[in-house]
């Protein structure tokens, strides 16, 4: 008898418990219910979420592309900013438990991480090859956002790099911009160490955790971490990322390196005018600009190039590109992505004007906006020159572990910068990205 | 009816609550960790590879890095936090000290300052245009500046300097609460016997608070085990794992790289099954009967 008024107890207790979650459940769908009918009565049309960061460049993009909407269905856009780490975790979180419940239609992703995300959580996302016309954009952009065949993003920014140099240290140190034009990495640090013996100041800045300079400098020569079929590790004999490990080397002991350890002591070294050039993406252009009084001291030439076969003037970091949830409402997120980012050309003068975005639809890459010349940059017309290289960017096959490699390689960068024979570097980096790849 | 509610069947119904809970918020997702430290695959696809994590744990470096630069922090800095807030809290409870509750606030302050904003502070502080290498510039001690946080070296000291000003406030209240404990007659006693302050201190204050030590030394060692803000936020684990601890490595695991929870979940019982090592370490050379 004690034992049955225990069970019926217990089972009470946990019927309380179910209830009470139901409870909520009801609650929640209830006002859900109440939002759809109220979005109905009004006539807002079908509401779709958009996840993205960097308020200035992102997001502008996103409110802009809401205006220039003009597609049949009625759309209401919510646009949610996130920090770039937080929507990695939510998506990480979220999709592996399943669930698209909380999460946005559209989502921002970065580039890299791209095949990541595609490859660990098939059927999450929504393939947009009927949507738009996957070759008008920049080859280099499908081959990160698609797989199997099926294109999954929507290319949208493009990280196309360039060196940002200040031709007043260089006119300092007896140069002109045309003799930085089309360099290599051997005359960058021979002009480093001139700038540095006439001005003082240090010719480019490095935080050692962060590797996006080998990134471009390899890309640049068209390599990557891996082999084209982006998981076998090409770290091992591989021409372009030894010479890239070396001129990394040469620079820091050429002693032209400020060292930094994060992104604003970065963008303050060169606002400060602290360094004389920046080799990065062509995001940084706003920061750049943000320091007035160096207006008309800057210029953009050419990334320098590596001395291997098969190395460009050309290169890219960064990037990133729309990818549609595969939930309720996808169809609708993907002719709103397919009405702007995916067709109109207009749309992209508009980036261009209002905040400076090279996108990577190539037919929406001319007009006035890009043959402008910048004030800034003594009148250089920028734009148009980054989506010159934009289109020459080599493509290669980012895979899904850069930011793994990108760890292991860091360490033994470090290695070789004390000493270790730098094949013996990367065979071990090689050794340890298999074993942690598997 | 009556019957039934006599004895102690009330009591297990009150029980009954927080043991659903306890099982189904820490004894399940324990369970279900451990069986998923049995998988590996990327996101969502986990298959069971039996022992394959547990054995990839003894071959990877990063996890041998992070596991060595948690015990450096854990040797270094433990100790060295202890015995700072075992003088300060014997120095706090002097009665003729003046002044007392100014002192003692001050350093229990950093205890309450969120783990955030003070790293970030650390970090601004040594920079290598901060007020540290400024200061050590004007006062011609150094000419460059040091790169406390791009040299794997000084970024180690930058945070066990970092993590003993956080905590040592904190574990020295717990101190100066033992303290009030120890019966001032025993002091007396020593001091007609003639003990100096010093044998005082050893003879009395640290038997008579050894208890007090062991928890504060199982929970520092817990707490270093799990360090991660500091690390993050401080040198993101740089340069080139010079500084990662286990939990930054967990965490880049599962959201930095593609994501391999199981693997993840491997590496996260290596702290529980640690914690359990050292703690019993601990308790044995401390010699605790109970």
């Amino acid at each position: 008898m004690k034992k049955v008024v225990f069970m019926i107890l217990t089972i009470m207790m946990v019927a309380v418990l179910v209830a009470c979650g139901n409870g909520d459940e009801d609650s929640v769908d209830d006002q859900e219910a109440n939002d759809e009918t109220e979005g109905t009565t009004n006539g807002e049309g079908e509401a779709i979420t958009a996840w993205a960061w960097d308020p200035n460049f992102n997001i502008r993009a996103l409110e802009l592309a809401d205006q220039a909407y003009d597609g049949e269905v009625d759309l209401e856009l919510e646009i949610i900013e996130n920090a770039q780490d937080d929507i990695v975790q939510r998506l990480n979180t979220s999709l592996s438990s399943g669930t698209t419940q909380g999460m946005p239609n559209i989502v921002l992703i970065e580039d890299y991480r791209a095949q990541s995300f595609l490859q660990a959580y098939p059927d999450a996302f929504y393939p947009l090859t009927d949507y738009i016309d996957v070759d008008a954009f920049a080859d280099y952009k499908i081959e990160t956002t698609s797989l199997d065949g099926e294109q999954y993003g929507l290319p949208f920014d493009t990280g196309v790099a360039g060196l940002y140099i200040r031709t007043d240290y260089l006119e300092e140190a007896g140069y002109s911009v045309d003799d930085v034009q089309d360099i290599t990495w051997a005359e960058y640090i021979q002009i480093g160490v001139d700038i540095k013996e006439a001005t003082g100041n240090n010719m480019l800045t490095q935080d050692p955790s962060d590797l996006g300079l080998i990134r471009m400098m390899i890309q640049s020569a068209g390599t990557w971490y891996f082999e084209d079929d982006g998981s076998t590790p090409n770290l091992a004999n591989n021409p372009a990322l030894e010479a890239a490990m070396q001129a990394y080397r040469e620079l820091m002991e050429a002693n032209i390196v400020s060292m930094v350890s994060d992104w604003s002591q970065f963008v303050g070294a060169f606002n400060d005018g602290d360094v004389a050039s920046v080799p990065t993406g062509n995001w940084i252009t706003p920061s750049i600009t943000a320091e007035e009084s160096q207006s008309g001291n800057w210029a953009v030439v050419p990334f320098p190039k590596l001395e291997v076969e098969g190395a460009t003037n050309v290169t890219n970091l960064g990037g990133s590109s729309w990818y549609v949830l595969n939930s309720d409402g996808k169809e609708a997120a993907a002719t709103f992505l397919a009405n702007t980012f995916g067709s109109n050309e207009m749309f992209y003068q508009d980036l261009i004007d209002e905040i400076g975005a090279i996108g990577t639809y190539l037919p929406g890459m001319q007009g006035e906006a890009f043959e402008e010349g910048h004030e800034f940059f003594d009148g250089q017309s920028i734009v148009a020159d980054f989506s010159e290289w934009t289109e020459a960017i080599p493509a290669v096959n980012y895979g899904m572990h850069t930011y793994a490699i990108d760890d292991i390689l860091a360490v033994e960068l470090q290695n070789y910068l004390n000493d270790k024979e730098l094949t013996d570097v990367l065979e071990d980096a090689q050794s340890q990205a298999e074993t942690q790849l598997r | 009816m009556n019957k039934l509610l006599k004895k102690n069947n009330i009591g297990w119904l009150f029980v009954l609550i927080s043991i659903v809970g306890i099982s189904l918020f820490y004894f399940y997702p324990m369970i279900d960790a451990f069986l998923l430290s049995f998988q590996s695959g990327m996101g969502a696809n986990l298959e069971y590879t039996g022992l394959n994590n547990w054995l990839r744990l003894f071959d990877d470096p990063t996890f041998i890095s992070a596991l060595t630069n948690t015990f450096t922090y854990l040797i270094v800095q433990v100790p060295v936090m202890i015995i700072l807030a075992l003088v300060f809290s014997v120095m706090l409870n002097d009665p003729t000290l003046k002044f007392r509750g100014f002192f003692r606030t001050a350093i229990f302050l950093p205890a309450v300052t969120s783990l955030v904003a003070y790293s970030v502070i650390f970090k601004y502080m040594f920079s290598g245009n901060g007020i540290v290498n400024q200061f050590l510039i004007n006062l011609s001690i150094i000419s460059e500046p040091i790169n406390f946080l791009t040299d794997s070296f000084w970024a180690r000291i930058v945070i066990i300097l970092a993590i003993t000003w956080r905590w040592t406030g904190y574990n020295m209240i717990f101190y100066l609460s033992a303290l009030q404990n120890i019966d001032h007659s025993i002091y007396e006693a020593a001091r007609i016997d003639g003990a100096s302050s010093f044998q005082q201190f050893t003879k009395i204050t640290v038997p008579m608070l050894k208890p007090i030590i062991l928890f504060t030394t199982i929970t520092s060692t817990i707490g270093t085990l799990q360090l991660f803000d500091e690390v993050v936020n401080i040198t993101g684990g740089g340069p080139g794992n010079a500084t990662i601890t286990i939990s930054q490595y967990i965490y880049n695991l599962s959201f930095e790289y593609t994501p391999n929870f199981g693997y993840a979940a491997t590496v996260s019982y290596v702290i529980v099954i640690l914690v359990v090592i050292l703690s019993a370490i601990q308790f044995k050379v401390a010699g605790d009967k109970e």
